[in-house]
C-alpha cells in the first residue's frame, strides 16, 4: 500500500507542453481514473509515474520516495499490450517477476515454485488459466491485454498504472478487462491509475477521477462530484449526453438529479 | 502555362464560363441563361492543377534522363579503367577452351556424362564408399559410423569437407556475432562506445575470408582448419552487422515493459529485445550459412581442401572434364544447402508450424501438389 503524491509536475517536449504544473495526492488503495481527450497529457502523466519519462519540473513521490526510474513496485500496463509475442501467456506472466530472479534463472526458466504458481495464479485472476500455454502472438487483443495485466500482477506491485488499457478493444472486451483490473486492485489492495477516454466505462468502474485538458488538471474529485458539467470541463464543448445514458446503472441515477 | 491560353481560346466559342476565370474573362463571359454547354466547362482550379502535374512530370522526365546519362558516363569511364575498351578478345581461343569442359562421345555425338560420373566416383567427390559402407551393410554399424568415424560429413567425401567448413564456421562465428551485434546496437551500448564493436566488425568485413585464411595458415597450416577459422571470423563481421541492423528496427514497447518490471539490463536485452528478433536472427544465420558454404568453395581453390581444391588441382593438370565434373558437384552442394535453408526459413516465417512427421511423410504429396498446380 503506497500513497502517490504528484507535485507541480511539468513536462515539455521542445516547445510543446505535455503537462503543466499538475499536482494531486492519491491515498494508498484508491482506484483512480485519469480522464481526458487524446493529447491531453494522460500518457505523459502515467509515464512520469512509471519512471519511464523524466519530468521537466516537479516530482512524483511514491511511498515517500521520489521516482527517478522504473521501480519493481510500480507496474505498468500499456495500450499496445507490449507483451512478448514469442512467449506463451505463462512465459509472459513470469517476466513480471524478473526483478526477483537472476539472469540465468529467468532466461532458462528456472524460477522457484512460488514464482511459477504466482504466474499461474495471476493468469487465473484474469481468466486465462486454460490458455496459459498459448503463444501470446496468437491471442486476441483482449486476451493479450489480460496477459499484460497478469504480468503486472506477478510483479506484485504496490502501484498499478494502466495507459488506456481498453482503447483498442471492443466494448465487451473493454468491460471484461476493466472488471479484471478492478477486481485485482481490490483483492491485492493496489493503488491504481487507469487512463481512459470513455466516460461511461470510467464512471462504471472509477472511484477517484482526475481530469486533464491540454496538460492541465481541470478536475479532481470522487464519483459524486463527476457531474455533466465536470465532464464538459474535461472534454470541452462536445455532446456528452450519450456517454452518460449508456453508462453503468449507478452513473445514470446520479446524473438524473 | 504556355499552352493553356490557346486551348481555352479554341474551346471558348459558346462555352459557359465562370466569371473569375483569369484567361476566359475577356474573351467570352456570356452565359446563355444557364444552358448547359455541349463541351464540358473547365474549372480553372482543375486546369491549374493539371498544368502543375504536367510540369512536375516534365521535370521528373528530365531528371530521369539525366540520371541515365550520368550512369552511362560513369559506365564508360569504368570500362576504360577495367581495360575493356582496348582489350582484344580472343573469342576463338575461348570457344576452344570451353569445348574442353564437355567431353563428347564419338557415336552418337553426345555429351559423355560417363566421364564426369566416373571421375566423381573415383575421387569420392560426393560420396565416400568406405564410410558409407558402414551404414549400408547388414547389420549397419551405426556406432562406428557416428562415434568412431564421426562420419556424417565424411560420408559425402570432398563435398562433405566443404559443407563442414561452412557449417562449423557458422556455428563458431554465431555466438561472437550475436555478442558483437548486440553490443554494437545503440540501444544497448551508448553512442560513442557502440562504435567500438561496430568498428571491429567493419574491420573484419574489410578483410576478405580468403585473406583471413592466409592469416590463419601459421596457426593451423594450409587446410580446412585454417579455412574454417577464417569463415568463423568472417561470420562475426557479416552476421554481426545484420544483427545490428535488425536490432535498429525493433519496437520500444516491449523494452519499456521489461524496464517497468524492474528487470536488469541483461534481462531487458534478452526478453525485451532478442525475443523480438529471434526468428529473423535464425533466418539471417541460415542465409550466412549459405554464403559460408560458397566461401568454403572459394578458399578451397587456394588449397584449403574440399571441392574448391579439387577444382584448382585439376585445372592445374589441364583436366578440364574433371574440372567440369567438380563444378557440377559444387552446384549440387550449393543448391542443396540453399533449398534446405530456404525451406527452413519459410517454415520459420510461417505462423502455422508443421509437425516433423508431416514435414517428412507429407513431402511427396506437397511435391506432387506444387508440380500439378
Amino acid at each position: 500500500m503506497s500513497g502517490v503524491v504528484v507535485d507541480g509536475l511539468t513536462k515539455r517536449y521542445g516547445s510543446v507542453t505535455a503537462l503543466e504544473d499538475v499536482s494531486f495526492e492519491v491515498p494508498a488503495g484508491e482506484f483512480a481514473i485519469i480522464l481526458g481527450v487524446s493529447g491531453s497529457g494522460k500518457s505523459t502523466l502515467l509515464r512520469c509515474l512509471a519512471g519511464l519519462t523524466d519530468p521537466t519540473a516537479g516530482e512524483v513521490v511514491i511511498d515517500g520516495e521520489p521516482v527517478v526510474g522504473p521501480r519493481p513496485e510500480v507496474a505498468m500496463i500499456f495500450q499496445q499490450h507490449n507483451i512478448i509475442g514469442d512467449l506463451s501467456a505463462y512465459g509472459n506472466a513470469l517476466t513480471g517477476g524478473m526483478s526477483r530472479s537472476g539472469f540465468f534463472e529467468s532466461v532458462l526458466g528456472l524460477q522457484n515454485e512460488e514464482e511459477k504458481y504466482r504466474a499461474l495464479d495471476a493468469l487465473d485472476t484474469v481468466g486465462l488459466l486454460e490458455e496459459s500455454e498459448q503463444k501470446a502472438r496468437r491471442m486476441s487483443g483482449g486476451q493479450q491485454q489480460r496477459v499484460g495485466i497478469a504480468r503486472a500482477l506477478v510483479q506484485r506491485p504496490a502501484v498499478l498504472l494502466a495507459d488506456e488499457p481498453v482503447a483498442s478493444l471492443d466494448p465487451g472486451s473493454s468491460q471484461t478487462v476493466m472488471r479484471y483490473l478492478r477486481t485485482a486492485a481490490n483483492e491485492r489492495e493496489l493503488t491504481a491509475f487507469i487512463s481512459l477516454h470513455q466516460v461511461n466505462i470510467a464512471r462504471k468502474f472509477g472511484e477517484r477521477f482526475i481530469g486533464l485538458q491540454g496538460g492541465r488538471k481541470v478536475f479532481d474529485g470522487y464519483r459524486e462530484e463527476l457531474t455533466v458539467d465536470a465532464v464538459d470541463d474535461i472534454y470541452g464543448d462536445i455532446d456528452t449526453e450519450g456517454m452518460f445514458l449508456d453508462g453503468g446503472r449507478p452513473a445514470e441515477t446520479e446524473v438524473a438529479r | 502555362m504556355s499552352r493553356s491560353p490557346d486551348d481555352d481560346a479554341r474551346r471558348d466559342g459558346d462555352d459557359t464560363r465562370r466569371v473569375d476565370d483569369p484567361v476566359g474573362s475577356q474573351s467570352a463571359t456570356s452565359t446563355d441563361g444557364g444552358r448547359t454547354a455541349s463541351e464540358p466547362t473547365r474549372d480553372p482550379r482543375l486546369v491549374e492543377q493539371l498544368d502543375h502535374i504536367h510540369r512536375i512530370r516534365r521535370r521528373r522526365t528530365i531528371a530521369g534522363a539525366s540520371l541515365v546519362a550520368v550512369i552511362g558516363f560513369v559506365f564508360v569511364q569504368g570500362l576504360s579503367a577495367t581495360g575493356f575498351l582496348d582489350e582484344e578478345f580472343q573469342w576463338e581461343f575461348f570457344n576452344e577452351s570451353l569445348r574442353n569442359y564437355f567431353p563428347m562421345r564419338e557415336l552418337p555425338p553426345f555429351l559423355d556424362v560417363g566421364v564426369y560420373v566416373s571421375y566423381i566416383r573415383s575421387e569420392n567427390l560426393l560420396y565416400d564408399p568406405e564410410i558409407g559402407g558402414l551404414l549400408f551393410r547388414w547389420p549397419p554399424q551405426l556406432y562406428t559410423f557416428f562415434f568412431e568415424e564421426l562420419g556424417i560429413f565424411a560420408i559425402f567425401g570432398e563435398a562433405g569437407i566443404t559443407l563442414a567448413m561452412g557449417v562449423v564456421g557458422t556455428i563458431l562465428g554465431f555466438p561472437l556475432a550475436l555478442l558483437f551485434g548486440v553490443l554494437g546496437s545503440e540501444r544497448v551500448t551508448p553512442f560513442p562506445f557502440n562504435f567500438l564493436f561496430r568498428g571491429t566488425m567493419s574491420f573484419i568485413r574489410s578483410i576478405p575470408a580468403l585473406v583471413w585464411t592466409l592469416i590463419f595458415i601459421p596457426l593451423a597450416g594450409l587446410g580446412p582448419a585454417a579455412a574454417t577459422l577464417a569463415i568463423a571470423v568472417d561470420t562475426i563481421g557479416n552476421l554481426g552487422r545484420l544483427f545490428v541492423d535488425e536490432l535498429e528496427e525493433i519496437a520500444d514497447g516491449p523494452i519499456e515493459a521489461m524496464e517497468t518490471t524492474g528487470a536488469s539490463g541483461s534481462q531487458t536485452v534478452v526478453f525485451g529485445m532478442l525475443t523480438q528478433v529471434r526468428s529473423s536472427f535464425i533466418a539471417w544465420t541460415l542465409y550466412i550459412l549459405e554464403i559460408n558454404v560458397r566461401i568454403a568453395v572459394t578458399v578451397g581453390v587456394y588449397g584449403a581442401g574440399g571441392l574448391g581444391q579439387v577444382v584448382e588441382v585439376q585445372q592445374g593438370l589441364l583436366r578440364w572434364a574433371n574440372v567440369m565434373a567438380t563444378l557440377l558437384c559444387i552446384f549440387l552442394l550449393i543448391i542443396t544447402v540453399e533449398l534446405f535453408s530456404q525451406r527452413l526459413r519459410a517454415r520459420l516465417r510461417a505462423d502455422e508450424v508443421m509437425g516433423w512427421r508431416e514435414l517428412i511423410f507429407g513431402f511427396p504429396r506437397r511435391m506432387a501438389e506444387s508440380v500439378t498446380k
